[in-house]
């Protein structure tokens, strides 16, 4: 059985990946503690996708989508008809590599876990369907603790994998909604380079966290 | 290639700048013909609308032929005629297919300014700023248009580029200003600013059935020329007490709608005007909202006051009083570009608006400096400057 049921493991990457060590780091100074349940800090966060549930579930499972978005820095091997193994490098960390696991139910959920990463995760999607034909909504629930690599850089607590849950979901939903994330980084200006990184600082959190 | 930069408050040069590329499959790059100073443009030069960096490349109203496509390009080709509205819209988004599209929720990558401003962020707007996504403008010999099949829009033949670059923005955001009046036939409207938006949107009431339309502000070229082009009522606010005027002018109604089209650096004659400019400066208020006050005050009860002036954070004395036991329609936003501009562009080839005039001072880029000084200071009737790279 591989229908689209369980093909649509690339939305929980694309979650999953988003919360990488490297990113953390760059997001530091977004700091505040989350809640915290059973030892694990847990963040919920939800946008709404203008379309049908199984439009969304179509669009993560579509192949060569998956490997056009995976190009690069992961990938995602099918390990059994609910399983599939993501394998990913972060870049932004020095090539850190992690892998994920994730399980897809047929009913709209899926869930991933993170063992052996940066930062040890369980995260669970769910999709459900927005009310006045609003689309469908995307429910993410992530639970981490600090990784050694986390604790290292300073980041025992924090906020910053909640600000990258956003994230990613706000790229999930441009993607899906229109077929591209917008960015405005290399267009022309009459900057210096030196004016353009600070810029970039600035776009960095103009950019990061926001509302799903 | 050469643009026009932001330096700083109230700074402007022209430098040269790398040229755009195309960076996703629907983008397209438009070699600008026309880009016009719009009055949001001073907003943003003087630092009343935020996140403006040095080297930012302003314009946002402009029109121009499409040199290159993206692969996902459908709806444009290499040498097409477009002009194309201020507002990014992706065109996939609720916002979007329900036209709302200076709403859209995917065309503003950096969002998090104005949703801890405003609690949402809106869409994206080309050239205006890094709370509007940081695109850059098109006082530029090139820009990049993202989703260009949904934003740019192909222009009648015979209609001059110096006319049809105002469907870009003033046309639009006028027409919205009188739309959001709920006009039915025989309504008396007054506009406040008559600037290019102020006279776009009265010619648009007239076409959506205004009977007589009123239009406000202190300088008499731009109201003789509001007179004389469009046939209104005029009132000088710097000689004449508004509102009584108003109650006059309409046997003690007030007008059925009130447009206000001057926006956050809105200028008065009264005692109010120093305290709310000390204010601001002191940043206890961002915007200045003396013609917002007045329409209020003057809108006939149970009336509509259309707000398509910007204004970015906090007013004071905000007369909350008056709009609640009135029980006044109050209406505002920014342009939904993509809705109007191709009934626009028909009504445009129709003759029944013709901006064409509010292209006082065609000048050329290198001369951008020059053009928004007289813009700025209303100088030698200039209505618009309209830069030609
Ligand atoms: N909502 C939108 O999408 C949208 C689009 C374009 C422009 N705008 C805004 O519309 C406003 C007008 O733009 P414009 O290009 O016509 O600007 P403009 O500067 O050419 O015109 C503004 C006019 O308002 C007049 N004015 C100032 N104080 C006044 C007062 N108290 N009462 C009456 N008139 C007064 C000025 O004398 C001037 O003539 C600006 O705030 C601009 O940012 C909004
Ligand atoms: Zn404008
Ligand atoms: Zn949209």
């Amino acid at each position: 059985m591989t229908n689209n049921g369980t093909r649509w493991a690339l939305l929980g990457v694309t979650a999953a990946t988003a919360v990488g060590v490297g990113r953390a780091v760059a997001r530091r100074r977004h700091r505040h503690q989350p809640q915290r349940q059973d030892g694990w800090y847990v963040v919920r966060r939800a946008v709404t996708v203008d379309r049908p549930r199984d439009e969304v579930i179509g669009f993560w499972a579509d192949r060569e989508r998956r490997d056009r978005a995976l190009a690069g820095w992961a990938t995602l091997r099918q390990l059994d008809e609910r399983r599939w193994r993501c394998v990913a490098r972060d870049r932004a960390a020095g090539e850190t590599q992690w892998q994920a696991e994730i399980t897809v139910e047929e009913a709209g959920t899926l869930h991933w876990r993170v063992e052996d990463g940066p930062m040890p995760q369980l995260g669970r999607i769910e999709l459900a369907e927005a009310p006045q034909g609003r689309g469908t909504e995307i429910r993410a629930e992530m639970r981490y603790r600090s990784g050694p690599l986390r604790r290292l850089v300073g980041l025992v607590g924090g906020d910053e994998p909640d600000l990258a849950l956003r994230d990613a979901l706000r790229r999930a939903k441009a993607l899906v909604e229109c077929g591209q994330v917008l960015d405005t980084r290399d267009d022309p200006s009459g900057r210096s380079r030196a004016q353009e990184k600070r810029t970039d600082r600035m776009r960095e959190t103009l950019m990061t966290g926001g509302r799903a | 290639m050469r643009a026009l930069c932001w330096e700083g408050v109230g700074k402007l040069a022209v430098r040269d700048v790398p040229e755009p590329r195309i960076r996703a499959e629907g983008d397209i790059i438009v070699r600008v013909r026309a880009s016009s100073v719009c009055g949001s443009d001073l907003h943003l030069i003087n630092g009343y609308l935020p996140a403006m960096r040095e080297g930012d490349i302003l314009g946002h109203e402009f029109m121009g032929e499409v040199v290159e496509t993206g692969p996902g390009v459908r709806r444009h080709r290499v040498g097409d005629r477009v002009v194309v509205g201020s507002v990014v819209a992706c065109g996939g988004c609720w916002y979007c297919r329900t036209e709302q599209y200076s709403l859209c929720d995917n065309s503003n990558p950096q969002p998090v300014f104005t949703e801890k401003l405003w609690g949402h962020a809106a869409a994206g707007i080309l050239g205006y700023s890094h709370a509007a996504g940081g695109y850059a403008g098109s006082h530029a010999e090139y820009i990049r248009v993202p989703f260009g099949d949904i934003g740019a829009f192909a222009v009648p033949e015979g209609v001059p580029d110096d006319s049809v670059v105002f469907a870009s923005d003033a046309m639009p955001t006028g027409w919205m200003a009188a739309d959001f009046c709920g006009l039915t036939g025989g309504e008396v409207v007054a506009v406040w600013g008559a600037g290019g938006v102020g006279q776009m949107a009265a010619r648009s009431a007239q076409l959506l059935g205004a009977e007589r339309v009123i239009m406000i502000d202190r300088f008499p070229d731009r109201l003789a020329t509001a007179a004389e082009r469009i046939g209104v009522e005029t009132i000088n606010y710097a000689e004449t007490d508004v509102l009584e005027a108003l109650r006059e002018l309409t046997a003690g109604r007030g007008p059925d709608a009130c447009i206000e089209a001057v926006g956050m650096e809105s200028h008065d004659v009264g005692p109010t005007y120093a305290y709310d400019r000390v204010k601001q400066a002191a940043r206890l208020q961002t915007d200045r909202p003396t013609s917002v006050r007045q329409a209020i005050m003057a809108c006939r009860k149970g009336g509509t006051v259309s707000i398509v002036g910007v204004y970015a954070g906090l007013v004071d004395k905000f007369p909350l009083g008056a709009a609640m036991n009135k029980a006044l329609v109050l209406r505002m936003g920014q342009m939904h570009a993509q809705r109007y501009i191709p009934m626009l562009l028909d009504r445009l080839a129709a003759g029944e608006i013709e901006p064409g005039y509010l292209a006082t001072h065609p000048l050329s880029l290198d001369e951008g400096v020059h053009g928004y000084e007289l813009f700025e200071k209303k100088e030698d009737g200039c209505l618009r400057s309209v830069l030609h790279p």
